[in-house]
């Protein structure tokens, strides 16, 4: 197939470049993994409960979020949202789901102390009202007011980690850093259309026996492909080296894929319009970064003016960014991001629309 | 047989009429060159033959087929050497042919077959930026060839290289067309399109303003070869002697001897100096003159071919 054969190419030059490499994998990995380490100890794990949290909620170190049933809490643990749900009907044996990493691992031990301390509490308080005659409400208050300073520990950390104890930020930077890495580096390799054009190797293909509608249609299928690449390498690297969770898989890949098509899509136009390499960089990085800078990437959604909320949603940026949280934050699903998807994939059609046209144009003359 | 033929191609580019009225036909194994100054329009008439710009008027027929209605099958045919090294730099020798002999459909055994016809299968592993002028001129031609077409078409294919590449092009694109490949062939250099080319034609400001072989070029301008003789005896007796061999078109006294305006002077050198020996005329020096290309270039144009 001449389509693959002309997209390849262009993946395989863009991977062969030492200098591209480090821009499509080191640095928004990296980026990641600052802005992970920066924000990491700001956040509280979160434990998923069915039924009544008692004395959790007053734990300072987890933050409870209730669930309706069972099985959204096992989805939301499964996707990765929370690390750990607790499921506590009247009388059955809690159960606790966690995952097997490293916030499911220390809210297992929270959980597992504050319902023995939970269950301590309530035994004293029998014994208390056994012995004294005292109502029970009246006796947990007095063992409630008996304080027992806490013992003493002094501790001192030994040895190097690579990262942090309690590390669970990474989450915040990574979704970010995957927009703006597929965006800019689509623009940005779009000098390698730019050099093929100008080395007349565009020329040289349309000389061959393939239509220009090929020709176009191979360049554009290369840039997508690049920006598909840079995402998942942001989505799967973060997600095995730093525990990212991206929520429902489905809605990411979903919304991964359509934001890799606006990018490539960008990509293909400005390949077209620019006559030189050194402008098509240029134009690649101010444009990938102030429409970055405008869909929220930079400083959170949450923090835009009205008025700056409505320029957001106008840049494919704005779109893909409350995609992700809402995923990652709110518990979303394929079927809740169908708008954001919708609107991303509109993005992309009309720029890979107007790419196809500017490049032939610019081919054929 | 003919295997290309255009007609009419006419091509201008906002007020520049690059190419007007250009017409020409090029048959199996015939090596045609294109001869004109910079920017004659040569590159422009090429890239309308090989289906890479639109053309405003003309036609072009490979082998009988249309490249206006059946351009993908016309195109099949032609092999193309542009004159920029239209390759990818970042990429070596074998990929790059690998790519384009997925886009002409020729199979692997063709890329290896034309790395060793230009004579690059021991660099072949290394990117094309790394290759030398003359190396990265020959990948460039090798590309043409990928498919075995039948016109193959090269735009100043030895543009700036050294001469043993030179030579190597020159030689490939003479085996090529004795093996009955139609070449269309453009040049600066008028030594090369002498060496190479049956048949040539003038191409200046956009018009063809001549064509023929060399020797049709030069007698249709009233060129004639020459012969200057430097000789020690009789000049009188010699011009006598020399006038009346078969060829010779006229004898005129030239400083210490004697300049003869001959049909061919290759083919009845040995005949002059034959009756002046016998005839104890000594010669001291022989100069013939073969008015060449670039003379034909500078009567038709008032230019050197080369600025
Ligand atoms: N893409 C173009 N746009 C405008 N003018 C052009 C273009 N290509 C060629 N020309 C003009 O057409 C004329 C012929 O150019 P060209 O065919 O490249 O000449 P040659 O190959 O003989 O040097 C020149 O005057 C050149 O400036
Ligand atoms: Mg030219």
């Amino acid at each position: 197939m001449k389509v693959l054969s002309i997209g390849w190419i262009n993946v395989h030059r863009a991977l062969r470049d030492r200098t591209g490499l480090f821009f499509l994998v080191a640095l928004p990995l990296m980026l990641v993994f600052v802005i992970g380490a920066a924000f990491g100890g700001a956040t509280t794990p979160v434990v998923g409960v069915v039924g009544d949290a008692g004395a959790l909620s007053a734990e300072p170190a987890v933050q409870v979020r209730n669930f309706p049933d069972e099985s959204a809490l096992r989805t939301a643990v499964e996707h990765g949202e929370i690390s750990a749900g607790l499921v506590r009907t009247n009388g059955d044996t809690p159960r606790l789901l966690v995952r097997a990493d490293r916030t499911g691992q220390q809210l297992r031990m929270l959980v597992t102390t504050s319902l023995t301390r939970e269950a301590n509490r309530i035994a004293a308080g029998e014994f208390v009202s056994a012995h004294t005659g005292l109502d029970r409400t009246t006796a947990l208050s007095v063992v409630d007011s008996v304080r027992v300073a806490p013992v003493e520990v002094r501790v001192s950390t030994a040895g190097r980690v690579l990262f942090p104890e309690g590390y669970s930020g990474f989450d915040l930077g990574a979704s970010n850093q995957l927009i703006v890495f597929t965006f800019l580096n689509a623009l940005t390799t779009a000098a390698y259309l730019v050099e093929t054009r100008r080395l007349g190797v565009t020329r040289r293909m349309l000389a061959t026996p393939t239509s220009a509608r090929v020709i176009v249609a191979g360049e554009a299928l290369g840039r997508v492909a690049i920006a598909l690449l840079q995402g998942l390498i942001v989505l799967v690297g973060s997600a095995l080296l730093f525990g990212v969770r991206w929520g429902d898989p489905f809605g990411a890949a979903a919304l991964l894929c359509a934001f890799a098509l606006v990018s490539g899509g960008a990509g293909l136009l400005l390949g077209a319009v620019c006559r030189t390499q050194q402008q098509t960089t240029g134009a690649g990085i101010l444009l990938g970064l102030s429409l970055a800078a405008f869909g929220g990437c930079m400083v959170p959604l949450e923090f835009f003016s009205p008025v700056l909320r409505k320029v957001a949603f106008a840049t494919p940026h704005g779109w893909a960014n409350d995609g992700f949280s809402t995923l990652t934050r709110r518990g979303g699903d394929l079927f809740t991001v169908a708008p954001h998807l919708a609107v991303l994939v509109g993005f992309a059609a009309v720029l890979f629309s107007l790419g196809a046209w500017t490049l032939r144009r610019a081919v054929t003359r | 047989m003919t295997v290309l033929s255009c007609s009419g191609l006419r091509r201008r580019f906002d007020d520049v009429v690059a190419v007007d009225d250009v017409s020409f036909t090029i048959a199996e194994g015939e090596t045609y060159g294109l001869l004109g100054p910079n920017g004659a329009g040569k590159t422009t008439t090429i890239s309308m033959i090989t289906g890479v710009l639109e053309r405003d008027a003309g036609e072009v027929f490979v082998d009988g087929i249309a490249m206006s209605t059946h351009a993908i099958a016309a195109k099949r045919l032609v092999g193309y050497v542009p004159q920029e090294l239209a390759l990818y730099p970042d990429l070596t020798g074998r990929e790059n042919l690998r790519f384009f002999a997925n886009l002409y459909g020729a199979g692997r055994e063709r890329v290896d077959h034309v790395l060793d016809v230009v004579g690059l299968t021991e660099r072949a592993g290394d990117l094309a930026r790394e290759y030398s002028g003359g190396m990265k001129r020959r990948l460039n031609v090798a590309i043409g060839l990928l498919h075995e077409p039948r016109l193959l078409v090269l735009d100043e294919p030895t543009a700036g290289v050294d001469p043993q590449s030179r030579n190597q092009i020159i030689e490939n694109v003479r085996e090529l067309a004795a093996q009955g490949m139609a070449i269309l062939y453009t040049t600066h250099y008028m030594e090369e399109a002498e060496r190479l080319c049956d048949r040539v034609g003038v191409i200046d400001s956009g018009h063809l303003i001549a064509e023929g072989t060399r020797r049709e070029l030069v007698e249709r301008l009233g060129e004639r070869d020459r012969i200057s003789l430097l000789l020690d005896g009789d000049l009188g007796h010699a011009t006598a002697v020399l006038g009346a061999i078969a060829n010779v078109r006229g004898v005129a006294p030239h400083g210490q001897g004697l300049e003869l305006v001959v049909d061919d002077a290759r083919e009845c050198l040995p005949a002059v100096l034959a009756a002046i020996s016998t005839n104890g005329v000594v010669v001291r020096s022989v100069e013939v003159t073969e008015p060449n290309l670039e003379t034909v270039f500078l009567h038709l144009t008032g230019k050197a071919l080369r600025e």
